[in-house]
């Protein structure tokens, strides 16, 4: 299978021994949309949430507290950096560190918050992402255990065995898992209601991301 | 013809077709309704009229978020016109770019501070649930045709014939995205009337331009998408014929059916998209 057949037109490689980083029209276009909005949020202010109040005429503000903004800003512009990286590494075993660490800024990002149902449901999306760090990084050792090599490059070459397609599959349910994705968002929703709209997108935008590069990989290896 | 003509005409086309296209599908959800509706051209002229308008920013609003979303949305369906129509690139880039309008969706919403648009934006989160219909058509169409660039997959049918008879399934799913993305849609959690007008409350003047110029090319680009995938190398002609037709039936749908609730809405998405994938690998591996 070309690899050319996926993304694009391949613009250029960059070969760090076994390990191949190669760009196409794909990767492009999502390395510099993740960085747009990794700047804006990096120049962005937050809202402020209004809501009448029952019973009388008053308005009940919630904002983000300046502390909070500055650790929350730094965990989202970490997280699009981790982003960034995803969306252009060749290489399997960098695609699951990226991912993991997104897993786990995710929650930073959430968990200064002083909300009892967002921290509720950031504490269940990070058992869940906890529990799919063993598949996302087991099938990406049955992949390297079946072929020799991580490097997607080289899996584009080879043909799909029962064991990669396998690793494959049980690698999807870790993305799915640590992204927070369908069937897992149910935990994650929750976390969206907490104010400090600039870094929420990130949130929600990592996982999307992640989700096309990882259809993009698992069209490689099948 | 040169490159920037091709993408100026190509926007433009997008542009009026597509807001002629949903000023049609409200004119038939009307009829079916027994309203006689607002003429076809009415959403062409709100998109302008809005342009024209002031444009005003609330106190609470996240800037430069608030405003810069809505340039982001321009910015993401003019790439689908280059994609789509001009270069006819490849399905993934597409795929990328409905990802990004949902993000669109929720970043629109939360950013004003209103807690409709709040409302929209956690609802966005789930019905992200919409994309999975997507993923799996194109996931399914590749693993058929080898190629995931929109002139291959023309060529392809060329040789062996319309995909729409050879992936019905998928044909299906697809056709779910459509429902899923038209006007009134009973998918559209992001913008029940319960939330007034969801992630758009808060967006006026110019941005509220942006915003609709944006939906009629999304529109156009969705529809384009669909008749080029299954239909092969079509006709002017044809295309427009496939249009009106889909247009009409996602209409009469609108019109008939409530909108569901948010669990209904994305459990009946990924329900269909589950049942036709694993159906279509089935048909393609017979």
């Amino acid at each position: 299978m070309l690899i050319e057949n996926l993304g694009g037109n391949l613009m250029g490689t960059i070969p760090l021994g076994d390990i191949v980083l190669y760009l196409n029209s794909l990767h492009i276009f999502l390395f510099v949309t993740i960085l747009v909005f990794t700047a804006l949020i990096a120049i962005s202010r937050t809202e402020t949430q209004v809501e009448a109040m029952f019973g009388s005429l008053d308005e009940n503000k919630v904002s983000v507290g300046k502390k909070e903004f500055k650790q929350r800003r730094f965990l989202a512009i970490i997280c699009g950096i981790a982003t960034a990286g995803a969306m252009i590494t060749g290489d399997l075993f960098n695609f699951t560190l990226f991912m993991a660490l997104i897993g786990i800024v995710n929650i930073g990002i959430v968990s200064a918050v002083k909300h009892v149902d967002v921290l509720n449901s950031a504490y269940q999306y990070g058992l869940i992402a906890m529990m799919c760090g063993l598949p996302l990084f087991g099938g990406a050792a049955m992949i390297l255990a079946a072929t020799g090599t991580l490097s997607l490059f080289e899996l584009a070459a080879i043909p799909a065995s029962p064991m990669m397609i396998f690793g494959a599959l049980v690698m999807l349910i870790g993305v799915c898992g640590e992204s927070g994705i369908a069937p897992f968002f149910a935990s994650k929703a929750e976390m969206f209601r907490t104010p400090g709209s600039p870094f929420i997108l990130i949130i929600h935008l990592s996982s999307l991301f992640i989700i096309v590069r990882f259809v993009e990989i698992l069209l490689i290896i099948l | 013809m040169n490159l920037m003509a091709q993408i100026l005409i190509n926007v433009i086309i997008a542009f009026l077709a597509g807001s002629l296209l949903l000023g049609f599908h409200r004119k038939v959800m009307a009829r079916v309704q027994l309203r006689p509706g607002p003429p076809i051209i009415q959403y062409l002229l709100h998109s302008l009229k809005f342009f024209f308008k002031e444009t005003t920013f609330p106190k609470t609003a996240s800037i430069p978020f608030y405003i810069g979303i809505t340039v982001i949305l321009a910015i993401i369906w003019v790439t689908g016109v280059i994609v789509g129509p001009v270069t006819k690139g490849s399905l993934m880039i597409l795929f990328g770019i409905y990802a990004i309008h949902k993000i669109v969706e929720h970043n629109a919403g939360s950013s004003s501070g209103s807690p409709y648009g709040k409302l929209s934006c956690v609802r966005a989160v789930f019905s992200a649930a919409g994309e999975l219909p997507l993923f799996a058509v194109i996931a399914v169409i590749f693993l058929l045709t080898g190629t995931m660039d929109i002139s291959g997959i023309i060529a392809y049918q060329s040789i062996h014939g319309p995909l729409f008879f050879q992936l019905p399934l998928a044909v299906l799913m697809f056709f779910t995205l459509i429902v899923t993305k038209s006007p009134y849609s009973p998918f559209a959690i992001t913008k029940g009337k319960e939330i007034i007008s969801g992630f758009e409350t808060e967006h006026f003047g110019m941005l509220r331009g942006y915003i609709m110029f944006s939906e009629s090319i999304a529109w156009y680009i969705l529809l384009w998408i669909f008749l080029t995938i299954f239909f092969g190398p079509i006709s002017v002609v044809g295309y427009l014929i496939g249009m009106i037709v889909i247009c009409i039936i996602t209409g009469f749908i609108n019109a008939t059916t409530p909108m569901l609730n948010p669990n209904h809405s994305v459990m009946t998405q990924i329900s269909i998209a589950v049942i036709c994938t694993v159906g279509s690998i089935i048909m393609i591996i017979i």
